[in-house]
C-alpha cells in the first residue's frame, strides 16, 4: 500500500453516451516513470483531468498518498504535491517568464493581501530566495536569456519548457505531463526528454501522456495503454511492444 | 525615475484639454473647470477600482454602478438626512467618517455577496450577471421607499461633510468664484485618488498583484499551481468594489441629493470608457483618462455650437454625441492600449 502514490478504483466518466474513462483498478508507484499511451480519444487527457481534479468523475475513487481525493478541488490536489501540465500549453501570456516562475513558486501565505500591503520583511526575503530559485531553474532549462520577455513572445517549444519549469519550481512529488513533446522540434524534444529522465532519477514520480512512441519506449519504466477509456495493457516497454491488444488498438483487428 | 514618452503625452493631452476649457469658455471657465475636475476625480477613482477588477484580474464587471450605489446609499442612510416623498427627517446618525467606513465596507461586502455565486463564471457570462445584479440593486433602491426615499431620493445630508470644510477652501473659493462645497468634495476626491494610487502601487508589484494577473491570464494554470483562483478573484472583487463605494459617496455629495437614477448602466459605461482611455491595467491611467473624458463630455456642446453656428438646440445635441464618439475613437486609434497602457500588455481581448 505504502508504495503506491496514486490509486484509482472503478473510475468512470462518461460524456453523454460516450465512455471516456472506465478503469477498474490502476496504481502508480513511488518514483516510477510511467507513460500513458493510446489512440486519440482513448481517454488519456480525461484521466489526467480526473486525477488532478479538473473534472469530476461519475463514480469511483481516487487516492493520492492514501488520501481520498475524488472530486477534490484542483488546487488542493496540487498542494498535496501533484502538479500537472496541459496538452495545450498554458503559460501566463502577459507576464514575464520570471513572473511566471515567481508566481508558481510562491507559496499561498506569501501571496496574501495583508503581507503584500505591509510589505513585510519576511516577504521580501522570501521573494529574494524565490528569485534565485527561479534563476537556477531558468538556467538549467536554457531560458534564462528570456527571463524578462513576455511569455507570449516565446516559441511553442520554449513555452513547453516554461510550463515544465513552472511545474518543478515547487519540487512536486508527482508530475503529470500532458504531451510534453507535442509540437516541439527534435533537438528540444531530446532536451525535454533528458530533463524528464533527470527529474525521474531525482525521485519524482512521473506520469506522462505522449504520442511520440519512440520517445515513450526509450524513457519509460512502465507503459499503460488505454483504448476507448479502458485499460488494455500495462507493463514494461518490451512487453507492450509485442502486446497483441495494443497492436490491435493502434492498427485495427487482424481479419484472418 | 525615467519619465516615459507615454506619460508626457498623457500629461500634454490632459493639459491641452484643460486649456480647451478656457479657450472655449470666455466666461466662467474656472467654475466649469472645477465642476469638471470634481466629476473627473470621482469617476477616475471609480475607474481605478474597475481597473483592479478588469485590468488586474480580468473580471468583466459591468455592474460597477451598483458598487458605487451601495457605498453611497449606506453612507447617507447612516448619517442624519431626509428622505422620501414627505422628506421624512432622520436627525440622528453616525459622524461622516464612521458612516463612510461602513459604506465602503458594505460595498466590498456587496462585492463578496455578488461574487460568491457569480465569480465562477467567465468572461461574458460574468458581465451579464453583474449588469443584471446592478439593475436589480437600482430597482430595489427605487422601490424601498421607506429606507432609500425611493424615487424621491435622499436630501439634506451634505452638511454632514460640509461641516468639516476647512476655512482655506472658503477663502480660495471666494477668490475664484467657486462653490465652496463643490471645491471641498473635489479636494477630497483627489486626495482619495492620491492615497488609492499609492496603495495600489504597493500592491501592483507584490506577490498578491502578481497572483491576480496570473488569474487574469489563465485560471486553470493558477489552479494547477495549487492556488485558489476563486478566492483571489473574490479578494479583487472586494477591493475594487470598496474603491467604487468610496467614489459613490463623493458622487452623492457632489450632487447634493441622491436618487436611484444616478446608478443607471450608463454610469458603468462611462467608467469603462475612462478606464479604457487611460489604459487598462495601469494605475494612474484612469486619472488622465477621466479628465480628458470629462472635457470631451462637457465641452463638446460648446464645440458643436462653435462649429455649427446656425444649428438649433436639438441638432446641437445630436452633433454633440457624434463628437463625443468621434473624439474617443480618434484617441483609441492613436492609442489602442490607452494613454498609459503597454502595447505588449494590450488587455482588451477577453477570453
Amino acid at each position: 500500500m505504502s508504495n503506491s502514490l496514486i490509486e484509482v478504483k472503478n473510475l468512470k466518466k462518461t460524456f453523454g453516451g460516450i465512455t471516456a474513462v472506465d478503469i477498474k483498478e490502476l496504481r502508480f508507484n513511488n518514483g516510477e516513470l510511467t507513460s500513458i499511451i493510446g489512440p486519440n480519444g482513448a481517454g488519456k487527457t480525461t484521466f489526467f483531468d480526473l486525477i488532478s481534479g479538473f473534472q469530476n468523475s461519475d463514480s469511483g475513487d481516487i487516492y493520492l498518498k492514501d488520501k481520498d481525493v475524488s472530486n477534490s478541488q484542483p488546487y488542493k490536489i496540487a498542494r498535496m504535491g501533484m502538479v500537472r501540465t496541459f496538452q495545450l500549453t498554458k503559460v501566463f501570456d502577459r507576464m514575464t517568464v520570471l513572473e511566471n516562475l515567481l508566481f508558481s513558486g510562491s507559496e499561498i501565505s506569501n501571496d496574501s493581501l495583508f503581507k503584500s500591503v505591509i510589505k513585510s520583511k519576511s516577504q521580501r526575503k522570501y521573494e529574494e530566495n524565490l528569485k534565485d530559485k527561479a534563476k537556477n531553474i531558468m538556467e538549467e532549462l536554457n531560458i534564462l536569456h528570456m527571463a524578462d520577455s513576455y511569455a507570449r513572445e516565446l516559441s511553442g517549444g520554449q513555452k513547453k519548457l516554461l510550463e515544465l519549469a513552472r511545474s518543478i519550481i515547487n519540487e512536486p512529488e508527482i508530475l503529470l505531463l500532458d504531451e510534453p513533446l507535442a509540437g516541439v522540434n527534435p533537438k528540444l524534444a531530446d532536451d525535454i526528454l533528458s530533463l524528464i529522465k533527470k527529474l525521474s532519477n531525482e525521485g519524482i514520480t512521473i506520469l506522462m501522456v505522449e504520442h511520440n512512441i519512440e520517445a515513450v519506449m526509450k524513457i519509460s519504466e512502465r507503459i499503460v495503454v488505454l483504448a476507448e477509456g479502458s485499460l488494455i495493457a500495462d507493463g514494461n516497454p518490451n512487453e507492450i511492444r509485442t502486446d497483441r491488444n495494443v497492436i490491435e488498438a493502434y492498427l485495427g483487428k487482424d481479419n484472418d | 525615475m525615467k519619465i516615459s514618452n507615454k506619460f508626457l503625452f498623457a500629461v500634454f493631452l490632459t493639459g491641452f484639454s484643460i486649456y480647451l476649457v478656457f479657450a472655449l469658455n470666455p466666461e466662467g471657465a474656472s467654475r466649469i473647470l472645477l465642476n469638471l475636475l470634481t466629476f473627473a476625480g470621482i469617476y477616475g477613482l471609480s475607474a481605478i477600482g474597475l481597473n483592479v477588477h478588469f485590468g488586474w484580474t480580468g473580471l468583466l464587471n459591468f455592474g460597477h454602478a451598483s458598487f458605487m450605489g451601495v457605498g453611497a446609499y449606506v453612507t447617507l442612510i447612516l448619517m442624519p438626512h431626509a428622505a422620501g416623498r414627505e422628506g421624512e427627517i432622520t436627525s440622528t446618525g453616525l459622524p461622516f467618517i464612521f458612516a463612510l467606513i461602513i459604506g465602503i465596507l458594505s460595498a466590498a461586502l456587496f462585492g463578496l455577496l455578488l461574487g460568491l455565486p457569480a465569480i465562477r463564471l467567465r468572461g461574458d457570462y460574468l458581465a451579464i450577471v453583474t449588469i443584471a445584479a446592478a439593475e436589480i440593486f437600482r430597482l430595489l433602491v427605487r422601490d424601498l421607499e421607506s429606507i432609500t426615499g425611493g424615487v424621491y431620493g435622499i436630501i439634506n445630508y451634505t452638511e454632514n461633510l460640509q461641516q468639516y470644510r476647512p476655512n482655506f477652501i472658503n477663502n480660495f473659493s471666494e477668490s475664484f468664484g467657486f462653490s465652496p462645497s463643490q471645491a471641498w468634495v473635489c479636494l477630497l476626491a483627489w486626495v482619495s485618488i492620491f492615497f488609492t494610487v499609492i496603495f495600489l502601487k504597493r500592491l501592483n508589484n507584490s506577490p498578491w498583484g502578481r497572483a491576480l494577473r496570473a488569474v487574469r491570464e489563465d485560471e486553470d494554470a493558477v489552479r494547477a499551481m495549487g492556488k485558489n483562483a476563486v478566492w483571489l478573484k473574490l479578494q479583487s472583487f472586494m477591493l475594487g468594489a470598496g474603491i467604487a463605494g468610496l467614489s459613490g459617496v463623493f458622487l452623492a455629495f457632489n450632487y447634493g441629493s441622491l436618487e436611484s437614477t444616478v446608478f443607471v448602466p450608463l454610469l458603468t459605461f462611462y467608467v469603462w470608457a475612462i478606464m479604457i482611455l487611460g489604459g487598462v491595467g495601469t494605475i494612474t491611467g484612469p486619472i488622465f483618462g477621466s479628465i480628458i473624458f470629462w472635457v470631451i463630455i462637457s465641452e463638446t456642446d460648446r464645440l458643436a455650437f462653435i462649429l455649427f453656428e446656425n444649428a438649433n438646440g436639438q441638432q446641437l445635441a445630436g452633433v454633440r454625441f457624434l463628437l463625443v464618439g468621434l473624439l474617443i475613437m480618434v484617441l483609441m486609434i492613436f492609442r489602442p492600449s490607452g494613454l498609459l497602457g503597454k502595447k505588449e500588455e494590450l488587455l482588451l481581448d477577453v477570453k
